[in-house]
């Protein structure tokens, strides 16, 4: 029996809570305990960025589909709306993470005292009046795209075809504007911690990133929706389909991982080389980490075709990517901000984090609940259904 | 397979199988048109040109071109990388479409593979004939030799002996084995014995069994897979030839995934170039519809915007960076001596793709074919941009200096359109340029005579 | 001395149809030979999937450990140079070439092994059995002896097969 509209029960809404409730006490912990203030600044940014990333990509994967005029994933594309939910979220978190003193700890050209002569040149750009105005900018044309995206899709369930034309006008500039801004979000949010450095491709690398979190998010998704007992008509076909993505975003991620590095190692200039070296002097377990958890692992378990085909082996090869996206986002972060001495991944990291997934899967599922699971009058409704990956 | 109504048709005319054949190995028939011979007569004198200018570098050396101390590389290199690039087109749609699971892709593979391993056989030619002692060519390959010496693995231009090799290699099988049942099918019809004969040993004995049917269609998706990740590394790699330096407007990490979308930009121009043509002159507008062409178009404006993306941020980091030698470089790019350059691949490469957002513009078959022409100029010229704006004005203003081409260099460069174009209009003609097998399968799904077809 | 009936169809549903049922009347099939891959035969006919992806990945492996290897000796042992201060043991230098070398390998691997296990190649003896099979024909080979012939021929009429036809070799 498949049921048509998602009802989170109260068993499942108290373990989330549990997670949130457990996610403000290792804050507390963070701030008043052994950590400092630096590594919750850097925690908060990770979370925030972390989860508002996977929003995009699940409205990224219902617009790009959308525009590609895609039929296979239409009767799994609720899901990804429903990722989405939390972007309005995660930015009004980031905007208070900012506002209520996370800047100066995490930025050092907030401290306009001490710029040297180097950052003086960066602050036509760096300077927080216009930090801001591109801060809003970008998370209120999400939101905006969010809305409207979500409501012409719930719109399509009165089957009109004008709704279906409207989506993919909607999507195209949805997916336009998600590449210009998530490009200048990460060097706003993220290069600029680094702000002696820079990478052209830092943007590139930073959306591969959010794309494999993203997909393998949607996947233990999928499979929690199926456990729960709603989605019955998700087969072997569809979870083939999305283990493929993972497949490939893992191996589009190491791509850019080894241009980035290989680029820099080789040509061997200091001002570029330093971000490695960092990295490799201070926490060189996590540079090798980092790259088996996204790359080795789902480029070896996902390579078969069975492999994609059964949960058994997608649930933790995406449990696993999911793990290292973080583990790549933190070492984007935590080096610039807390540096080698101080840094560390214990209560406060991984509570965060644990908190941050409840208040998720909370917005995701309170999404889920208002509206019907599956567009049933969408126009490749039926391709969803009846279809085979046929290899 | 369900396919929704709402799709428009990928094969148009209520075609059955067997007129699927008929018509598309019509072109093989008879006597080529008279635009035939006069097409291969004029790519056959820049040919010639071409055997020319080959033969002066050759006989009278590097000097009979432009370069000089300062800029080392210029038309040698640009052409080398704009043919690559436009190569990978073929790759695209053959690999990475049937990954995704695009039919469309079906009736226009056939032809673009084939353009895929005429612009590889191209692009190969610069490199070799840019070494001026060209009986020692040889020392690329590693090979156990006297001089105890082994190739230099850590360079980048090694790296692009074994990357172009092997994409040759891997499109030439890749191709070939997709066309075995299309052989088949030419040797099954031919009447004249020895035309029989010849294709039939082409066929490679090919009978149409479930069985061979079956792992053919293993090969070619396990081919694709193994295809799409060689194509962005030999265009990635390509791109290292430049990024590894410490050159301004060089060095930059972006250059890979900016390299390859920029390559398969032109090479999807220069598929709609040909096809529009092609389609018109061997009466196969039933099978290379508006449709594709249009779907053809959407992948333009992607891979364009994402080349412009990448431009607007290799700008701004230049400027981010405080580094006032690549500040400079980008400068002298668009107010310089080569400024000129510049600005026609700006307008080229950034403006005329965004056209094709608007549907009348897309669906516009001449429109199309004039803003392929514009794209393939454009992508030429941010070739020639790179190579040469960075070199000639780099760090040290005691060696600045120009570079024009000589008519030699101009030779070589028609020369292999004269090679390419040659090797096209002997394609059509020898070899089906519609994959006969691949339209078939998804004609009851996808013609304009859709059946509800249901298996098992 | 081997005999076979062969009968066609002029479209693939029909045909995916008849295989079924001949296959039902325990009627064995030598073989299926249709103009282009049709979905859904294989499971009809009891076909075991390809073992082709395992050459390939054997043929990468190959090629990814000898090209590591290799360069790794040239670097380290047979003619070591010190290029632009990198290191002899260069793994970020080695991946461009290590990375071509798998999928050469791989793909020529894999390529070689589908000739040789279809029994196809430049110069090899097939039998057509009709000339329209590369057209718009789906034919069903059956392999027989005298003595159950007409029992074969009248599982295939039932079939809907048309063109009945019996060869001998």
């Amino acid at each position: 029996m498949d049921k048509q509209k998602f009802q989170l029960n109260s068993n499942t809404r108290n373990i989330l809570f549990a997670m949130i409730g457990f996610g403000l006490l290792s804050l507390a912990y963070g701030m008043f305990g052994g950590p400092g203030a630096k590594r919750v600044a850097a925690s908060l940014l990770l979370n925030n960025i972390y989860f508002i990333h996977i929003g995009l990509v699940g409205l990224f994967f219902v617009t790009v589909h959308a525009i590609a005029e895609s039929g296979w994933q239409t009767s799994i594309q609720r899901v990804g709306e429903a990722m989405s939910a939390f972007i309005p979220v995660g930015s009004v978190l980031l905007l208070l993470l900012f506002v209520l003193g996370g800047m100066p700890l995490l930025f050092e050209w907030t401290h306009t005292e001490h710029l040297d002569a180097l950052l003086l040149k960066k602050v036509a750009y760096l300077n927080v009046p216009f930090f801001y105005v591109r801060f809003f900018i970008i998370t209120g044309a999400w939101v905006i795209l969010w809305y409207f995206v979500r409501k012409t899709s719930l719109q399509m369930d009165t089957g009109d075809l004008k709704y279906f034309h409207r989506m993919r006008t909607l999507s195209a500039i949805f997916v336009v504007f998600l590449a210009l801004s998530t490009v200048v979000a990460s060097w706003d949010w993220l290069m600029s911690i680094d702000a002696h450095w820079f990478s052209t491709l830092y943007g590139w690398y930073v959306f591969s990133s959010m794309l494999a979190a993203g997909i393998a998010l949607y996947i233990i998704l999928l499979f929690l929706l199926k456990q729960m007992g709603y989605m019955q008509h998700v087969n072997v076909e569809h979870i083939h389909d999305l283990g493929k993505y993972l497949f490939g975003f893992s191996i589009f991620w190491a791509y850019l991982w080894i241009s980035q590095y290989l680029l820099i190692w080789y040509a061997n200039i200091p001002e570029e080389t330093v971000y490695f070296y960092v990295r490799q002097k201070y926490f060189p377990n996590l540079f090798y980490v980092n790259l088996i958890l996204n790359f080795v692992i789902p480029f070896l378990a996902l390579m078969t075709r069975n492999s994609k085909r059964t949960f058994a082996v997608l649930v933790p090869v995406s449990v696993i990517v999911f793990i290292g996206h973080w583990v790549d986002l933190y070492q984007m972060i935590t080096p610039g901000v807390v540096g080698g001495e101080e840094a560390g991944i214990g209560l406060l990291e991984i509570g965060l984090t644990i908190g941050y997934l409840g208040l998720f899967f909370l917005v995701t599922f309170f999404s889920l609940s208002k509206a019907p699971l599956v567009p049933e009058k969408h126009p490749f409704h039926k391709e969803s259904l009846e279809y085979h990956t046929n290899y | 397979m369900y396919v929704s109504p709402i799709r428009e048709p990928l094969i148009r005319g209520g075609k059955t199988y067997s007129q699927v054949t008929k018509d598309i190995m019509a072109p093989m028939a008879g006597k080529p048109s008279i635009y035939w011979y006069i097409g291969i007569t004029i790519s056959g004198i820049a040919a010639l040109f071409g055997a020319w200018a080959s033969y002066m570098t050759v006989y009278h050396g590097i000097g009979t071109w432009g370069l000089n101390k300062t800029i080392g590389w210029a038309w040698d290199i640009t052409n080398f990388v704009w043919w690559v690039g436009i190569g990978h087109a073929g790759t695209f749609i053959s690999a990475i479409l049937l990954l995704f699971r695009q039919k469309w892709r079906t009736s226009i593979n056939r032809s673009a593979e084939a353009m895929t391993l005429i612009a590889i056989a191209c692009a190969g030619f610069f490199p070799t004939i840019h070494m001026g002692r060209l009986l020692l060519g040889f020392f690329i390959l590693p090979y156990p030799n006297t001089r105890e010496l082994w190739v230099n693995f850590n360079s980048p231009l090694l790296w692009d002996v074994f990357a172009l090799t092997t994409y040759f290699l891997v499109s030439l099988v890749f191709w070939y084995v997709g066309l075995i049942p299309d052989i088949g099918t030419v040797r099954d019809k031919a009447k004249n014995k020895i035309r029989k004969a010849i294709y039939g040993f082409l066929s490679f004995g090919w009978t149409g069994s479930a069985r061979h049917w079956s792992r053919h269609e293993t090969v070619s998706l396990i081919l694709a897979g193994l295809a799409a990740p060689l194509v962005l590394s030999v265009h990635t790699i390509v791109s290292f030839d430049f990024a590894t330096s410490v050159i301004p407007g060089w060095h930059t990490t972006i250059f890979p995934p900016y390299f390859v979308s920029g390559a398969v930009f032109s090479g999807f121009a220069m598929v709609l170039t040909l096809l529009i043509v092609t389609r018109k002159a061997l009466n196969l507008e039933d099978y290379i519809t508006i449709n594709h062409i249009e779907s053809m178009n959407k992948i333009i404006i992607l891979t364009g915007s994402i080349v412009g993306i990448a431009y607007l941020t290799e700008f701004f980091v230049a400027w981010y960076s405080g580094v006032e030698y690549e500040q400079y470089a980008f400068m002298n790019r668009a107010f310089g001596p080569y400024a000129w350059a510049y600005w026609i691949m700006m307008t080229c490469n950034v403006i005329t793709p965004q056209l094709f957002w608007f549907k009348k513009i897309r669906t516009s078959v001449v429109a199309t074919f004039i803003i392929s022409i514009f794209v393939n100029i454009g992508m030429w010229f941010e070739r020639f941009v790179i190579v040469v704006t960075s070199l000639h004005r780099d760090y040290l203003p005691s060696s600045w200096a120009m570079y024009k081409p000589t008519f030699v260099e101009v030779g070589l460069y028609i020369g292999t359109f004269g090679l390419f174009f040659t090797l096209f209009l002997l394609f059509i003609r020898v070899f089906p340029v519609i994959a006969i097998a691949e339209v078939k399968s998804v004609l009851k799904s996808s013609g304009d005579n859709k059946n509800d077809t249901h298996h098992e | 001395m081997s005999k076979y009936i062969t009968a066609y169809y002029s479209d693939e549903v029909d045909l995916l149809k008849g295989v079924k049922l001949i296959r039902s009347k325990g009627l064995e099939i030598a073989d299926v030979l249709t103009p282009f891959p049709v979905h859904g035969l294989d499971s009809v006919m009891g076909m075991k999937r390809s073992r082709l992806s395992v050459v390939a990945f054997a043929g990468g492996a190959i090629g990814a450990i000898s090209g590591f290897a290799f360069q790794t000796w040239v670097f380290t042992s047979a003619y070591p140079i010190n290029f632009g201060g990198k290191p002899l043991f260069s793994v970020p230098s080695f991946i461009p070439v290590t990375f071509e070398l798998t999928v050469l390998f791989a793909a020529f691997a894999m390529v070689i092994a589908f000739f040789i296990t279809n029994k196809i190649g430049p110069g090899a003896k097939t039998v057509i059995h009709d000339e329209r099979i590369t057209d718009d024909r789906f034919l069903v080979v059956v392999k027989m002896d005298e003595t159950k012939s007409d029992n074969a021929l009248s599982i295939l009429k039932e079939a809907g097969a048309q063109g009945i036809t019996l060869k001998g070799e």
